[in-house]
Parts: C-alpha cells; structure tokens; sequence
C-alpha cells in the first residue's frame, strides 16, 4: 500500500453560499494550513465542494486530532487516492475488509459511490455494483454478505473531476463557518462556565472572538486572572489571532458601591461593563459583544435587567445561550474542555461588592439617577487607560 | 518577599537541596533490586530511616513507613487500622485529611464520636477521656498542633489521662505541624499507636511524609503493589525525597530548642505590634484565637490566629499581597464559597469573626523587621478597608 493518505474533508454551510462561497472556501483552507502548520510534507488542493489534503500516512492521526478543532468542517475521511480502475479499488475493498472478517463469522457490507465528475461513463449505482460484486467474488466464502440499509462496513469511493478517492471511516468536524468570515467579536469572559461556550459557539459562526475580563486582583487576588488567561487560551485554540483585554474594574465597582442604591449595584456593574466594552470593540474592530446569559438563570438575567444592560451600547449584544438550560451548557463546555478549569474554586465577586437583595426588575431611570452620582466617564478612561492587553496566541 | 504562611509550606533548605541533587544523580538505582546499585540505594534508604528513628527518639517498637505526605499518613493509619467497625473519636477540629478520613469510615455504619462539645480554646479537655470507655473508643485521633491556631495537645498528658481513665483506647496524633516548633519526648512513643509527620512544613521537599506506628498494630495497606515496606505502603522508594525528609528532619530536631525561642520572640513581637495598632486605631478590635502565654504544652509559637471584624481576612490577604506580604487563611471570601472556617466556628467564633481572621506562622527565616512591615502594611489596609465593610455590615 502506498505511504501517502489522502484526507477528503467536507464543509458545512459554506456549500449554500452563492457569490461568497470562494471567500468562505479561502477562509477555512487559511485555517486549516494554520491548524496543521509545523507538520511537512503536506499537499492542499480544493477541487470544487471539497478541500483534499495529500499527507504522509504516519501523520493521519495527528491531522484527524487537529481537524476536529476547525469550525467549519462537517466531516472529514482518510482515504487513498487512486485511478477510478475497478479492478484496483476492489483490491483496496478487500485488503481492507480481510482484517475486519478475522474476528466475525459474518460481515454485512456495501459500497456507496459519490460521482461529482458527471463525465464518468458510469452511474453510482453502476460503480457500487463493480466494485460491490469483485470484492464479493473474493470474500463471501468467508462470511462477507451485502447489506445496503444494515451495513457493518461501508466502502466508499469519491470520484472527482480530478481524482478518485477510496475510504472507509468518517469523522465528525465542528460544523459551522470557518472563523474569519463573519467578523470580530468581543466576549465578556467571567471565568465561570457561560461565557466560553457561548465564546466557542461564536467562533463556530465564523467570529473571530476576542475577550475582555474585568479584574478586581486587589480584592480578589490572581487566581481568577489566571483562569481566565487559561480559559481564553482553550477557545483560541479553536481559532488563533484572539486578543484578551483585562480591565482593572475595582475602583469602579468600589465608586458604585459606595454611592449607589445597593439593589441596583449588580446591574450597574454590568452596565459599566458593557459600556467599557463597547468602546473597546469600537477602539480595536469588534463588531458586536457576546454574553454567556441565559434567560433567566441569575438575578442579573431577567428580561427588564437584560433590557437594561444592553440599552448602554450602540453595539449588537449576542447571547448565545439565551435559550439553554444550564444542564446543556454545561455539557457543551466539557465537549470543549473548559469545564474543568471554569469550576476551579476562584471567587469571581467579593462579597463586599454584593447586594443583599439584588433588584430583579430594575428601571432604567433610577439606575441612570444612580450613575449621575459618580463620576462613571472618568472612572472609564482611568480603567481603559490602565488596561493590560494580551495576546492570546503568545500565552 | 515578606513569607509569612508557613503552616502551609516552607521553602527548602539548602543542605536539604544539596542533598536531594547529589542523591538523584548517584543513586538513581531502584532500591527493590537484587543487584551492587540497588542495594546501594536500599542501604541508603535504610540509614536514613534509621537517623529518622535516632533524631525523634522512636524505639524499635515503633515502624516507620515513608508515605506521599500527611494526608496519605493520616488516610493510611485510619482507613488502615479502623476500617470497617473500630469505634473512633476526635475532637473535630483536625486537618481535613483527618476528619475525611474518619468521614469515609461513616458509610460502613462507624460514625466518629466527636468531643467538640469538650474542647477548651482549640484543645482536648482532659476530663473528657472518661467518656471515652462509654463509647467503645478504640481510637482517638487528635492533630498534636492544630494547622489554624496553633493549639497543642499535649501527648504525655493525654497518654497518662487515657492509661486511668480509657485504658482500650489508643492515641493518634497528626504531627505535621509540630515537628521542627516542640520537642518530642522519646517517652510519647510508648503510649502513641501512630504519628504522622510531612516534609515540606519543615523545609523538606513536597512528596514525602512519615507514618510511624506501633509495629503490633496491623494495618490494612491503602495502596497495594509490590508490598514495599512491610506490605503496608506499595511503591518504588523515592530516595531523593527520603534523603531530603531525613536532613530536614535532623536540622529541624537540632534547632527545636532555638527555634522555639525565636518563634516566640517574633509571637510576642508581632501580638504586641497589633495592640499598639489597636490602640492607635479606634476602629480596630483585634481577638486572638489562639493563647500566646509561652506555654509550649499548650500552643506552638510558630503561629497567630486573629479576628478583625468587620474587614475580611481575604480581602486583607490581597491587600498584602500587593505589598508582597504573603500570609494565610482559614477562610474564603468568594461569593459562592461563603463557609467561614470549619476550625474556628468550631471554637464558637461567629461567622463574622471567622470570616474576619488571618493566620501568621513564622519559621526561623523570618525577622522583627519584616513582622514591622508587616504590621505597618496591616494597618493601612485595615484603615483602607474599614469603612467599605462598616458600610456592608450596616447594610446586613
């Protein structure tokens, strides 16, 4: 067998885009070079509805583990490459299936053919059946039978306008649209578990994501700075080029505190919040901010406290998880691998700073009598000023 | 770096470094082996066990088995001995690693009797081992120095009381906060079923501890392999660890008796720096959870346990540490996390109080300097903080 695998990876949405599809198709064969970059002696093509890569068999492995980190890829095989001689693929078939027929007395199988060069003079069904009936010639006398709807093992082959490829395993992608085609976003990243699913499932929509966290070290002390810089660094892995910013936010919160109504204290964190983010979005080309809120899940989530943060930005506020229960989260955040360090014990508010009975349905107009009593522009720029921006890729 | 947590860990020693460097370049062989570099690392390990047993006075009546540190040794002794039905008791203001491991023994129906109602200030009541035979008591776990406040149980008097008035109970102490602070007396070993001790609380290396036990007892082993050291505990010796617990442990015998004195000297420097403070500062009232009388049958001078309402002690913690001032905790101040300290309830601090405390513990390295820095960066926190928690417990 040869030593060269041919990886056929299928996108997801990017097939239904009109105009744009060539700017889609560039954006994900970029990321992909990105995610396989440092490994050598890797050939890409892009025939059309298709990205194939020629790699070197030893590297199928890593190559599947990296694949499976790119959004926008709907599934991906490893394959060979070959002549679409029928003869040569049944051979393929069988020194293929021989292994498989070691262990079992009886094995349903079927070939199924996907025939994008219509120039081919056979039909799919046709190809299924040479291929289908030589390999049976060979092994049904050991227990190998046809079973279309049933299959044990399918073999299939991709006949192209170019070339012809022959796997028999497919592996799921991250679906979606590569990162890069849809714009920047800014995520405000707690620490806690939301906020990196809904930073991941941004990224799934094309986003490049970058994050803002709003630091109180002097009361809190580094630990939830460090878990943030790991959380940042899980979802850049999904993507690269991510920039986190770390605002200092305890004079802000210590000015809220101690001159506003103490029930509106919560929501007027976060309004400061959104409002320092806006302008840092504005300043470094994000489009819109991302939120890790569900309806309703905290006191802060209700639909008037939602209304009233988002009233203080111009930008489009996108919150993901909006509709999610916290069981489904939860269980996205361990498929990506940010559960265990989002439940790490770090405090992420001071009980100093909480409210005993945080205001469920605030009104806006009170909560904008409360900031007329501090000084919320200058404590802004101070923040902004004496921001620490990282980039996640050097972490 | 003003280090001021060492009931949490110490840095090493340079002669315990030196050691462990040269031991892991010259005998790197696997001390089980039957050949020349094998037995060479096994003789090694032996000697070392032996100073171990030279420098703390234990008598050939007793075993020493190395362990990954005093969690393991606490776990192995109690899940060892007392698994499943042997009837045990403590005082429930121990380490975790005890009160978890009694704990475990509670869903095999063997509930730990609890003297917590007979505690004074941190300490086992003596008067309170008569109720011991009652109960059934086979065995009493105690930690020899409490790991928050400082607080010793002393073991010849526990021995004694215990030989009059409960002589079926045998006695368990956690040592990892004593070695190094109080002098052992060789004449504990005869009334001690097991004592456990761990490296890095004395400037020994993180992965190494000590059981010793009373080679009478049979223990069930936690940790099942290639019945290293007598069956009980599994598992290639690490020789570097041993070499380096060994000289901690001798350099920490040897200057017990100076250390304890210049531990002392920097408790009452620090104590008496806080009450000028207090009365510098009419905000501040400091309570001490912990005695500081001298008495070294009753409190280790290696630490000081203070309250400070209505400022939180995390909070304050991070203050320091901006000032780089390191200093511990019993408690957290998360907004999720609001259990104060198990320890200091369990004294009958409210949880205000509890919430409003630090622990300082010194070593030898420490001087009156940095206890001055200290005490000046507390007080400006305190002043700066002050009015922020006035304000909360106003609210409260």
């Amino acid at each position: 067998m040869t030593d060269r695998r041919t990886v056929l990876i299928r996108y997801d949405e990017i097939g239904l885009k009109g105009g744009n599809r060539k700017f889609f198709e560039k954006c994900l064969l970029r990321n992909i070079k990105r995610v396989l970059s440092g490994t050598n002696d890797i050939i890409y093509r892009s025939p059309r509805g298709r990205i194939l890569l020629d790699i070197p068999a030893s590297l199928g492995a890593e190559c599947t583990v990296r694949l499976k980190t790119v959004p926008g890829i709907a599934s991906f095989s490893i394959g060979i490459s070959m002549a679409p001689d029928f003869d040569a693929m049944a051979d393929l078939g069988v020194q293929w299936i021989e292994p498989a027929l070691e262990s079992v007395s009886s094995l349903k199988f079927c070939v199924k053919t996907r025939r994008s060069a219509k120039s081919f003079p056979k039909t799919s069904p046709e190809v299924n059946f040479e291929v289908g009936s030589r390999i049976m010639t060979k092994l049904s006398s050991r227990g190998l039978t046809v079973n279309i709807k049933e299959a044990e093992y399918v073999l299939e082959i991709e006949i192209g306008s170019s070339e012809t490829v022959v796997f028999d395993n497919r592996e799921p992608g991250l679906r979606g649209l590569p990162v890069g085609s849809s714009g920047n976003v800014l995520c405000l990243l707690s620490g806690g578990i939301d906020s990196p699913v809904a930073a991941f499932m941004m990224a799934c929509r094309g986003c490049r994501v970058h994050f803002v966290f709003f630091d109180n070290q002097p009361f809190l002390g580094r630990g939830g700075y460090d878990k943030v810089l790991s959380l940042a660094k899980k979802i850049n892995h999904f993507q690269a080029r991510g920039t986190l910013f770390v605002v200092p936010f305890q004079d802000m919160q210590a000015a809220i505190r101690d001159h506003c109504n103490e029930e509106n204290r919560i929501v007027l964190y976060r309004r400061m919040m959104y409002r320092i983010a806006g302008e840092i979005a504005e300043r470094h080309g994000s489009m819109a901010l991302v939120t890790g809120e569900a309806m309703g899940q905290v006191a802060s989530q209700t639909l008037e406290n939602l209304a009233a943060v988002s009233c203080v930005t111009s930008l489009s506020v996108f919150r993901p998880l909006i509709g999610m229960n916290k069981e489904s989260i939860i269980s996205r955040a361990k498929e990506i691998g940010t559960y265990e360090t989002s439940i790490e014990p770090q405090p992420d508010c001071c009980s100093v700073f909480m409210p005993k009975n945080p205001v469920t349905r605030s009104k806006i107009p009170f909560l904008e009598r409360d900031e007329e009593k501090i000084p919320w522009q200058e404590l802004q720029d101070d923040a902004l000023t004496r921001m620490e921006i990282i980039k996640v890729d050097d972490l | 770096m003003i280090y001021l947590d060492n009931a949490a860990t110490t840095p090493m020693d340079e002669e315990v470094v030196g050691r462990m460097n040269d031991s892991m370049r010259d005998f790197f062989a696997n001390s089980g082996t039957p050949y020349r570099i094998g037995l060479d690392a096994k003789r090694l390990i032996e000697k070392s066990a032996e100073s171990i047993a030279e420098y703390l006075g234990i008598p050939s009546t007793h075993r020493i088995v190395f362990t990954s540190g005093g969690t393991e040794s606490n776990n192995l002794f109690i899940k060892g001995l007392c698994f499943p039905d042997k009837k045990t008791a403590f005082l429930d203001l121990e380490h975790p690693s005890v009160t978890e491991s009694l704990a475990f023994l509670k869903q095999f129906g063997n509930e730990p009797f609890s003297l917590l109602p007979f505690q004074k200030e941190g300490r086992l009541d003596l008067n309170s081992i008569s109720t011991l035979g009652g109960e059934r008591v086979k065995l009493l776990c105690l930690s020899h120095v409490n790991n928050e406040l400082g607080t010793v149980n002393d073991p010849l008097q526990i021995i004694s009381a215990l030989a009059k008035e409960s002589p079926q109970t045998k006695l368990f102490l956690d040592g990892v906060q004593a070695i190094g602070k109080l002098k052992l007396d060789p004449d504990m070993w005869k009334g001690l079923a097991g004592y456990s001790i761990s490296g890095h609380k004395i400037h020994g290396p993180k992965g190494i501890g000590l059981l010793i036990y009373d080679s009478r007892l049979v223990l069930n082993p936690q940790m099942h392999g290639g019945k290293q050291q007598f069956g009980v505990r599994s598992g290639t010796l690490p020789l570097p660890l041993i070499v380096g617990l060994e000289t901690a442990i001798k350099l920490a015998v040897a200057r017990t008796e100076q250390t304890q004195k210049y531990l002392q000297g920097l408790c009452r420097h620090l104590v008496q720096g806080l009450k000028n403070i207090q009365e510098r500062l009419p905000e501040l009232k400091i309570c001490f959870n912990s005695l500081v009388d001298g008495d070294v049958t009753r409190q280790s001078p290696g630490m000081v346990n203070f309250s400070f309402p209505p400022v939180e002690g995390e909070v304050i913690l991070h203050h320091l540490e901006e000032k780089n001032i390191f200093v511990g905790l019993g408690s957290a101040c998360s907004a999720h996390s609001k259990k104060p300290s198990r320890i200091l309830m369990g004294i009958g601090l409210s949880e205000e109080q509890a919430r409003c405390s630090l622990r300082v513990s010194f070593s030898h390295n420490n001087t009156t300097d940095e206890i001055d820095q200290f005490l000046e960066a507390f007080a400006k926190a305190y002043q700066a903080l002050y009015a922020t928690f006035l304000h909360k417990a106003e609210h409260r």
